[in-house]
């Protein structure tokens, strides 16, 4: 008997405690950070804004360290010794360059290219880190084309080196997937620090729904659609998975009437034509990153072949043309 | 020539003198310690393999292993800590299975270390440095050196050709300093008289701790920096770095410490000052003043280095040079022009310099820990003296231990040699 009515208390108690602690009682917290050329923004639910603060700060050191360890700009970085050096002699990196580097050369591999971290030289010449963008003549595309191929990039796992064939001076540029990689991070040490929902966010392209808001299904996230009169989006709702959308509607520029967009088909050397934007969605947000221009470059048919087996991998590419192609997606956008 | 002076680039003639060292002798002291150091610091070719032991992997022990992993043959064989977690972020972080230790005694017995990083709360620093040493292995230990000056005496004897001892004073491998301090010592800024360190933080300066800390223990063990027991507070913690680049640029330790602080933001258990501020004395006249905050981040982390003909301005990312006004200037006398009276008034002369400084350009610097971490195996590799060795630890210990006496009896106390 007595037992009985001990353990009725005790979950009483309980049921006090998960109401307490459970997301109900929290309030919302926001807050923004700039790092990696972009805006992080993060919003949470904690109980209170010491909490809430304690957890932003966390993240965004975090998110500091990662661009710390990736930043291309920023000399110091561990990306920007290995740019260096690279091209002399292998270079022993950390355990977690290593993966990112060994992460970024698996999608180059299984995208036949499509994805290409090397591509920055590209880039440069066709002035898009200068907002001076201008068709480059074919001489300087093709100098350029030298110094740019995933497959020169040579990784020794057992040594953890990084090294660039025939000495080629390189640039790694982690642009398509470095932010997926310190969202991943954030989700993380958000989960360790005990936060049950967040909507993380990398200047919008790379976003990670942790969890839910309190008594709904998943953090509402809008994907527009950019084809000629359409003007309509969809309101997906995600939780405990990522979203990454690459887009040509932001960065391009226009010479003689005609629209060149910032992602490259590295296999062209050419700025992609007629996609629009791309979308994706995936548990990991570095993949979703990375497959976001996988997907943007990659002839629908093969990027479908790519990603079938991979049942909550999502996405969704857009065309100047009006196709719209998709695979999984949870969306009704191409059935519109 | 004495290492220590000799490391700093300075010549003991001019530091005696009091002159800055712009002699022939300081500039070559300069030049040879910049080869030094070059050599120390340059990209590793050997790979043969050095294992090592960790004490302590918390925050900045794992920044440690993050550097150590990037110098080829590096491997972390053992860790030791008191608190379970650590051991599962470590192996996460390395890759493989570190073995663990819940005694670090246990992992100074072992025998398969080159090695030694102590990276615990300083209070530990030297029951632990002085029996790695004493074991015969290289140490490499974080900043502060000690907790005591009779402590960081112990380490500055044990340590040696047979035993080296690096300090975390990670800023001495800094490019960007080291070429700035450089000029500052060429005479670049004129005598120098004066530094001032600010280090401005807006937060509370704690970490979570889990819910479930019966007695408080994990508070304390994880909040370290907020209790006496292990801790000097912000002096040792943010200014042990400022204060070291103060003896190395003035090329002298101080002879006097005054200190202050308060609890004036968080009146949350703590016991070490939230609000602190620190005057050293070096000698002819020379000081160095230190204030820290952690509740307006204004100005971060910076040092300000005063000279008769202009000034240095260190963060953590650069440096960067300012220059006084030009003073008088003998001109060719002739025929007076006349001057045309106002009643102008100019603030001019009074105002603080707003405009821009010429930055210190260096090529590609790199991170400093990188740096000195893989300095400190070419050292092991090779049996080189750290750059940054027992002396600078020395040095710096004196300070801090020295200040914090000041702050805590409210009154000058002196630093002894
Ligand atoms: N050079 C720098 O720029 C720099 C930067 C940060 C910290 N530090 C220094 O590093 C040291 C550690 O600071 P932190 O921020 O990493 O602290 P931390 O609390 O994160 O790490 C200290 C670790 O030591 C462990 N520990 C405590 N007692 C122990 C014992 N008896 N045996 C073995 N392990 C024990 C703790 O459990 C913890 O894992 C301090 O001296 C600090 O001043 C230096």
């Amino acid at each position: 008997m007595g037992g009985a009515v001990s353990s009725l208390k005790t979950v009483a108690t309980l049921c006090l405690l998960a109401l307490s602690t459970s997301a109900y009682a929290q309030s919302k917290f926001v807050q923004s950070h700039s790092a990696m050329g972009t805006i992080y923004s993060i919003e949470l639910y904690a109980n209170d804004a010491a909490s809430a603060d304690h957890a932003m700060q966390d993240a965004f050191d975090e998110i500091d360290r990662v661009d710390d360890l990736l930043s291309n700009y920023k000399p110091s970085s561990e990306l920007s010794r290995i740019n260096r050096e690279a091209p002399l002699t292998p270079v022993t990196t950390d355990p977690e360059t290593f993966a990112f580097l060994q992460r970024s050369m698996d999608w180059s591999r299984a995208s036949e290219g499509a994805f290409d971290i090397t591509v920055g030289p590209l880039l440069r010449a066709w002035g898009f880190f200068f907002h001076a963008g201008h068709v480059p003549d074919e001489s300087r595309l093709a100098t350029e084309r030298e110094r740019v191929g995933w497959q020169h990039v040579m990784l020794d796992a057992r040594v953890r080196s990084v090294a660039f064939a025939d000495h080629r001076e390189m640039e790694l540029d982690p642009g398509s997937i470095g932010k997926g990689f310190a969202v991943d991070r954030v989700v993380t040490l958000l989960r360790a620090d005990g936060v049950m929902a967040a909507l993380i966010s990398a200047g919008g392209s790379t976003v990670y729904a942790l969890g839910a808001p309190p008594g709904t299904d998943g953090w509402p996230v809008i994907v527009r659609d950019p084809r000629d009169g359409r003007g309509k989006a969809e309101t997906l709702l995600l939780k405990d998975t990522s979203l990454s959308t690459g887009a040509c509607t932001e960065k391009y520029f226009i010479q003689n009437g005609h629209r060149y967009c910032h992602i490259f088909n590295p296999k062209t050397g050419r700025p992609m034509e007629d996609v629009l934007q791309s979308s994706v969605i995936d548990p990991s947000a570095t993949d979703s990153d990375a497959l976001s221009t996988v997907v943007f470059v990659m002839e629908p048919k093969a990027a479908k072949r790519l990603l079938a087996d991979r049942p909550q991998t999502e996405f969704l590419v857009l065309r100047a043309s009006g196709a719209c192609d998709s695979l999984h997606w949870r969306g009704a956008i191409c059935r519109k | 020539m004495d290492r220590r002076l000799f490391l700093q680039g300075l010549s003991a003639s001019a530091v005696a003198a009091g002159v800055l060292p712009v002699t022939a002798a300081a500039a070559e002291a300069q030049e040879r310690s910049e080869a030094d150091v070059a050599k120390q610091i340059a990209a590793s070719k050997d790979s043969s393999p050095v294992r090592i032991g960790i004490i302590g992997p918390g925050s900045r022990g794992k920044e440690l292993v993050r550097n150590l992993l990037r110098v080829p043959g590096v491997k972390i064989a053992a860790a030791a800590d008191v608190y379970e977690p650590r051991f599962a972020q470590l192996n996460e972080l390395c890759g493989y299975e570190v073995a663990a230790h819940k005694d670090f005694r246990a992992l100074i017995d072992r025998k398969d270390l080159d090695a030694i990083v102590v990276a615990t709360p300083l209070g530990l620093h030297a029951t632990q440095v002085l029996p790695a040493l004493k074991s015969g292995r290289h140490v490499y230990g974080e900043k502060t050196m000690a907790y005591t000056v009779e402590e960081a005496r112990a380490i500055r004897e044990a340590s040696g050709s047979k035993a080296l001892y690096q300090v975390g004073h990670q800023y001495r491998y800094s490019p960007w300093i080291r070429a700035a301090i450089a000029r500052v010592q060429a005479g670049e800024i004129g005598d120098v008289t004066h530094i001032a360190g600010y280090w401005f933080r807006n937060n509370d300066w704690r970490r979570p701790v889990p819910a479930d800390d019966p007695g408080g223990k994990l508070e304390h063990l994880i909040n370290w920096r907020l209790y006496n027991q292990w801790s000097l507070g912000l002096i040792a913690e943010l200014g042990s770095h400022h204060m070291d680049i103060a003896n190395w640029i003035f090329g002298a330790n101080p002879t006097a410490a005054m200190g202050s602080g308060s609890i004036c933001r968080y009146h949350d258990g703590r016991e070490t000052d939230d609000n602190v501020q620190v005057v050293l004395s070096y000698p002819q006249g020379k000081r160095f003043i230190f204030t820290s905050t952690t509740d307006n981040a204004k100005m971060g982390d910076q040092l300000w280095v005063y000279g008769s003909k202009g000034s240095l301005n260190l963060t953590l990312e650069d440096a960067t040079f300012f220059y006084e006004p030009a003073k008088v200037k003998r001109v060719a006398t002739g025929v007076e022009k006349g001057v045309t009276t106002s009643a102008s008034y100019q603030a001019g002369g009074e105002m603080p310099y707003r405009g821009p400084g010429k930055p210190v350009e260096l090529k590609d610097p790199e991170d400093a820990t990188t740096i000195a971490i893989r300095a400190f195996i070419h050292c092991v590799r090779t049996g080189d003296r750290p750059i940054a060795d027992a002396e600078v630890g020395y040095g710096s210990a004196l300070c801090v231990v020295q200040a914090d006496k000041a702050r805590r009896e409210r009154r000058e106390v002196e630093v002894p040699a």
